[in-house]
């Protein structure tokens, strides 16, 4: 499943939409399916916020690929590269506004990588495993849509 | 996302309904910070509305707990769902904030608890 938005934040419903229902299709539960639509959530906001500067016209795409032990969300964006060296979660005893989305991203999925051979912005993966269950999905399954 | 401001004898209640996220947060910040600034006895925040809240509206809330700080105005959330009780307890911002389970609570305990200021 892939689908293709403009940056605006008012659409990051319905990648968190996209993602509850997708988790819990793969046999997540429904707190879990919470947690990883919150996860990527907060990376398109980065992307939006960081990578784009608040642009709200920018192509943002989301792949979901599910596979018998795992989803993989595949977030690409067309702005210029991410310095990974400079993306940190800041310390939980240092209570300011910000700072959190990063935290949380690796607080609820299992690996985060970009894509360094990825020519035309960036290609972020966050991959969640599934624990111990078995998912309806069939392996390596992924469409294209929108 | 909708912010709805009471002000009852001594306490000004938001109460907010739907997501707080990357787009919604500044609706909520708006509100608050304002709230805060007016100078109400206290302020709390109704959360029992509010199924889904990100960093941004994280955030938003940390703002709004720093300024009742500087103002001396006592300060809390009550109703938080399961949902958002566990991001705060994830980031250990559950002890930060004064928490109540629901606005009887909230409103009799808030200007006692040193914790909202």
């Amino acid at each position: 499943m892939r689908i293709a938005i403009a940056s605006e934040p008012r659409l990051l419903s319905i990648l968190r939409g996209v993602v509850r229902f997708r988790a819990r299709e793969a046999g997540f539960s429904d707190s879990e399916a919470e947690c990883l639509a919150m996860a990527i959530d907060e990376a398109a906001a980065n992307i939006i916020r960081h990578t784009y500067g608040g642009r709200t016209d920018a192509p943002l795409a989301l792949e979901v690929r599910c596979f018998r032990d795992r989803l993989e969300f595949i977030l690409e964006d067309r702005g210029p590269k991410v310095c990974e060296d400079l993306i940190r979660p800041r310390p939980l005893e240092d209570i300011r506004p910000g700072g959190l989305g990063t935290f949380f991203i690796g607080s609820y999925v299992d690996e985060r990588t970009y894509d360094r051979d990825f020519k035309d912005g960036n290609r972020l993966k966050l991959v969640k495993y599934l624990s111990g269950k078995g998912s309806p999905c069939n392996e390596g399954s992924s469409s294209q849509s929108g | 996302m909708k912010v709805q401001v009471r002000n009852l004898d001594k306490v000004s209640i938001l109460d907010c309904s739907g997501d707080v996220d990357l787009y919604t947060s500044p609706r909520l910040r708006e509100s608050l910070l304002a709230e805060i600034r007016a100078g109400g006895p206290s302020v709390l925040v109704n959360m029992s509305g509010v199924p889904y809240i990100d960093s941004s509206g994280i955030a938003t809330l940390v703002e709004g707990l720093q300024l009742s700080r500087q103002t001396h105005t006592p300060f809390g959330l009550f109703g938080l769902r399961p949902n958002a009780r566990s991001v705060l307890e994830l980031a250990r911002l559950h002890k930060v904030f004064a928490i109540f389970e629901n606005e009887t609570e909230a409103v009799e305990k808030i200007e006692s608890t040193s914790s909202g200021i």
